[in-house]
């Protein structure tokens, strides 16, 4: 459903492109249009009643909805404080002051604290016409006012652009704990970390299902480096149950990637003691499918979101490239091309056009981003520690990667055109291998 | 303007539909002979601490991104095999690292494939397959960590354990 739905949203989006202005209601930016400029959208401190609003929700709620649409590089957070007044008067936005600001959009929230409950009420205004766009009341636990926050974010981003936002996602890392590793998630911006596994074990390469209910990773708990799905509470971030033994060849069993009807795993396996090769399980019968058969290491498959190819890194020509393979016709492309001969990491992007993958040049490594077709080449991170695993956002604007640039590997996040870094990651132990969730709103 | 959205939804969606069944068209399903599943029990290994097999099972070292074994590499697995040979109720777990740099996946599968280089080397010897298991740790367990050829060579390599 989850792929069927996504498929459709996708075209929906690229019929809407097509669609003039009036037919859709006002678009206010056009995100596909690339020398489109940051919209000023102003968000002054949201009122507070009910008790006491003892951890200043009202304030880390306005922050987190100005951080998601300012990271976005669609819309640009003006400090409301630059004003020197209120900008808001009995939930009234006082115009005047809000266009000598420079603000076009104005988001006015309300929000009343009842125990362990919290109402959030929030709206959306064009400062311009000075009308109310969108409004929305959340009414939900004290807790959980981060994803809240977050669901206003998406809600104020497809008011505006059309497009849908990706605020509430997660994030799967990698965070190691010398001897071990274990599979951490987080949310999008790096709030609310917490340790999903707890093996005390080499735990590596999550890789979300498309439902966002299943994480496949590898790991040593066993003594083999198995494959495992544990199912999660997406947005809760907690497993449930214990994890699911999927493949347990002999030799390795790992870089796990879920077809997008989440009824089978690419992944690399060595069955014959040589070298290894790309198969696809199917997880109701356990039956295997070859995908390679070649004499060189083969690893890393990623599914294109169609379904009908498959990326992945084959060193067949000496140094590992990314390649590309069609499932029905078994035709082979390569489409890594720059002056290095070691890529790796190949991540296809959610809208099909683009694969990211890793380089090394001059002995650093860095993110790259390539045509399905190979034809486009671009390296979009440079000079700044290595950067590597590169991770598509489910809307394939933005990339999680891990980069060594502050010294010990963190996560960081940016946008596809690779502007705006962000390091989202913090404390002891290096972190690697993010994997981003798919959103499951606004759907 | 909903109900324009809702059909525009709809269209899209048989369209996408069409799109699916077009394309079920799957990889031809190959037979594939699967060796057993994997018996690798990790506890049954252990460090080897007697200064003369010690001697014997040294490290074998790899130049970056291989797993072809070098001289030196194949005079030690001639000594491992012969040790094993004499031993017969031993068995070797053959563990395959690589150092700090590059893809943590490809490593592991490099990893992988550097075991397997003795493994093979060993069988050749004479050496029983059965009484030789192998793993990979790919770049995450390594010896020392600093950045530099030093380190970086150390952690290139097949490290060997035996059974209890």
């Amino acid at each position: 459903m989850s792929k069927a739905y996504k498929f459709c949203a996708i075209l929906v989006l690229l019929c809407c492109a097509a669609v003039p202005q009036t037919a859709q209601g006002k678009v206010y930016i056009d995100i596909y249009n690339p020398s489109s400029r940051s919209l000023p959208i102003v968000i002054p401190p949201f009122s507070s009643g009910g008790d006491f609003d003892r951890e200043g929700i009202a304030s880390k709620a306005a922050q987190i909805i100005g951080d998601d649409l300012d990271f976005s590089g669609v819309f640009r957070a003006v400090d409301p404080s630059a004003a020197g007044v209120a900008l808001v008067e009995g939930g009234r936005p006082k115009w005047d002051k809000i266009a000598m600001l420079g603000a076009e959009a104005v988001i006015v929230g309300a929000m009343t604290i009842n125990a362990d409950r919290i109402v959030l009420e929030l709206r959306l205004y064009d400062a311009v016409q000075q009308k109310e766009i969108a409004a929305k009341k959340y009414d939900g636990l004290v807790e959980d006012y981060r994803l809240i926050a977050h669901k206003f974010a998406n809600e104020v981003f497809k008011t505006l652009t059309g497009a849908r936002g990706v605020f509430d996602a997660k994030l799967a890392y990698v965070k190691s704990d010398l001897p071990n590793k274990e599979i951490c998630i987080s949310d999008y911006d790096g709030a609310g970390a917490r340790q999903l596994t707890n093996y005390r074990s080499l735990s590596l390469g999550p890789a979300w299902s498309h439902d966002g209910r299943q994480l496949a990773f590898t790991s040593y708990k066993d003594g083999n480096p198995n494959l495992y799905v544990l199912g999660v509470e997406m947005y809760r971030g907690v497993a449930k149950g214990p994890a699911k033994l999927v493949s347990k060849k002999k030799g390795v069993n790992i870089t796990p990637s879920w077809s997008p009807d989440d009824t089978r795993i690419a992944l690399t396996l060595n069955l014959n003691n040589g070298n290894s090769e790309i198969y696809i399980h199917t997880l109701a019968t356990a039956a295997l499918e070859r995908v390679t058969n070649d004499w060189a290491t083969d690893v890393s498959p990623d599914w294109s979101p169609d379904g009908k190819m498959i990326t992945w890194v084959s060193d067949r020509t000496g140094g590992p490239q990314i390649y590309t393979v069609n499932l029905s016709s078994g035709r082979i492309k390569r489409i890594s091309f720059n002056e290095s001969s070691y890529n790796t990491s190949p991540a296809w992007s959610p809208r099909g056009d683009r694969i990211a993958y890793v380089g090394q040049v001059g002995g650093r490594f860095n993110i790259f981003i390539a045509s399905t077709d190979g034809q486009y080449q671009k390296q979009i991170t440079s000079g700044q520690g290595n950067n590597e695993d590169p991770a598509w956002s489910p809307d394939g604007r933005y990339l999680a990667f891990s980069s060594s640039r502050t010294g010990q590997k963190e996560i960081y996040i940016m946008r596809a055109d690779g502007i705006g870094a962000k390091r989202i990651t913090f404390g002891k132990g290096a972190k690697t291998e993010p994997a981003w969730s798919p959103s499951l709103s606004n759907q | 303007m909903k109900h324009y959205q809702r059909l525009l939804m709809n269209v899209a969606c048989a369209v996408a539909l069409v799109f699916c069944f077009a394309c079920a068209k799957k990889v031809k399903q190959e037979a594939i002979e699967i060796p057993a599943e994997n018996e690798l029990n990790a506890n049954e290994f252990q460090d080897i601490t007697d200064p003369a097999i010690k001697a014997i099972f040294q490290d074998l070292r790899f130049d970056y991104d291989r797993f072809v074994l070098k001289p030196e590499a194949k005079k030690t697995l001639t000594n491992i095999a012969g040790w094993l040979k004499q031993n017969t109720g031993r068995r070797v777990l053959v563990e395959g690292h690589c150092d700090a740099r590059g893809t943590a996946e490809y490593n592991l599968a490099l990893g992988e494939r550097r075991a397997n280089s003795a493994k093979t080397f060993l069988i050749e010897q004479g050496v029983p397959e059965k009484n030789i298991a192998t793993i990979s740790y790919g770049k995450e367990r390594p010896t020392c960590e600093e950045a530099g050829e030093s380190c970086y060579s150390k952690n290139r390599r097949d490290h060997f354990l035996l059974s209890k």
